[in-house]
């Protein structure tokens, strides 16, 4: 996979890694209050590369599924991009039904449709405690937009491009959620006009552990 | 007294954040491991009165370098230090026989108290 003009020290990348370790710890504390689970945390994992590599990046780090269901969500703010929280359906289906079984309201719907609100639940409580984590730590708040949810049949994700300026670079930062149930991974994607005040506050932030 | 002090995490900066809430008013001689396994190796060559230990770590995490520090070392005071406060993380890692869990990121007071909690353990 060919490496993107993104240049972050090595050093900023072990800060980056260490927080998003921080924000996804904080973000499965958070589902775990809403239901009962327990989910193995893996070594979070950060990669720079263009957005077009990013369909072959996603096919090549799941295993194909019939369907794969990705949570998209926009934040704004000094760190700004989109938090997408991919979820193979199979999982959604079982993770959606321990949703039930723990009592989880989400409207009227039934079916389908029941599944979909409450993947896309699940995508925003793990988008938000990541994101919001993230922009606690670097002393900074973003606002969101709503989630929404795409749908991929048999890992073709080349649509996805489409999201986002094919121009801009991106750091992927990514984590795998394991529980016995399924798994699912978020990519935070973040655009070239938040890294310079990425890295600044990366910066900033370890000056307080000198 | 605690003295020797062994920070087991893969990631150097979550060290150096450690390093930084460690009280600077005391001779405290620091070692550093990247993984379970170093962290084992270390401890037979140091036997450090304490070891900081992280759970998500590649080669052996946390969870299984616990039991083989407690091989090596029955009275072993682990305190571990982990972004993962899962109610059913916390519970296992007690059950194994760490002294503490703290919640990253780690702050000065957090570190000293339960520092002072070792102490009176040791």
């Amino acid at each position: 996979m060919n490496q993107s003009n993104i240049v972050i020290s090595d050093y900023q990348k072990d800060i980056l890694q260490e927080l998003m370790n921080i924000a996804f710890g904080n973000a499965t504390a958070d589902l775990t209050n809403i239901i009962d689970i327990h989910i193995e945390l893996s070594v979070p994992d950060i990669e720079l590369l263009a957005i077009r590599e990013l369909p072959e990046y996603i096919s090549e780090t799941i295993d194909t599924y019939s369907e794969t269901v990705i949570i998209n969500q926009k934040f704004l703010g000094d760190f700004k991009g989109s938090g997408l929280f991919v979820f193979p359906s199979s999982s959604g289906h079982d993770l959606s039904a321990l949703f039930e079984e723990s009592g989880f309201e989400c409207s009227q719907l039934s079916g389908s449709s029941l599944k979909i609100e409450i993947v896309m639940e699940i995508g925003n409580i793990l988008i938000g405690a990541c994101v919001g984590k993230i922009s606690e730590l670097l002393n900074t708040s973003v606002i969101y937009s709503p989630p929404q949810a795409i749908f991929v049949k048999e890992n073709k994700y080349d649509s996805l491009v489409n999201l986002f300026d094919s121009s801009q670079s991106v750091i992927v930062m990514k984590t795998r959620f394991q529980q016995k149930k399924g798994e699912g991974f978020i990519l935070i994607i973040t655009d070239q006009d938040s890294l310079d005040w990425l890295k600044d506050a990366l910066d900033k932030f370890m000056e307080a552990y000198q | 007294m605690i003295h020797k002090i062994l920070i087991v995490d893969d990631s150097p900066v979550a060290r150096k954040m450690l390093k930084s809430c460690l009280p600077k008013d005391r001779e405290l001689d620091i070692y550093e491991a990247s993984n379970g396994e170093e962290g084992i190796e270390i401890f037979k060559k140091v036997t450090p009165d304490l070891t900081f230990l992280d759970l998500t770590m590649p080669v052996l995490d946390g969870y299984k370098t616990i039991p083989l520090l407690k091989q090596l070392d029955s009275d072993v005071v682990i305190i571990v230090l982990t972004a993962d406060v899962q109610p059913k993380s916390i519970s296992q890692v007690l059950s194994l026989g760490a002294f503490t869990l703290l919640k990253k990121p780690a702050t000065s007071q957090s570190i000293q108290d339960a520092l002072k909690q070792a102490e009176i353990k040791i």
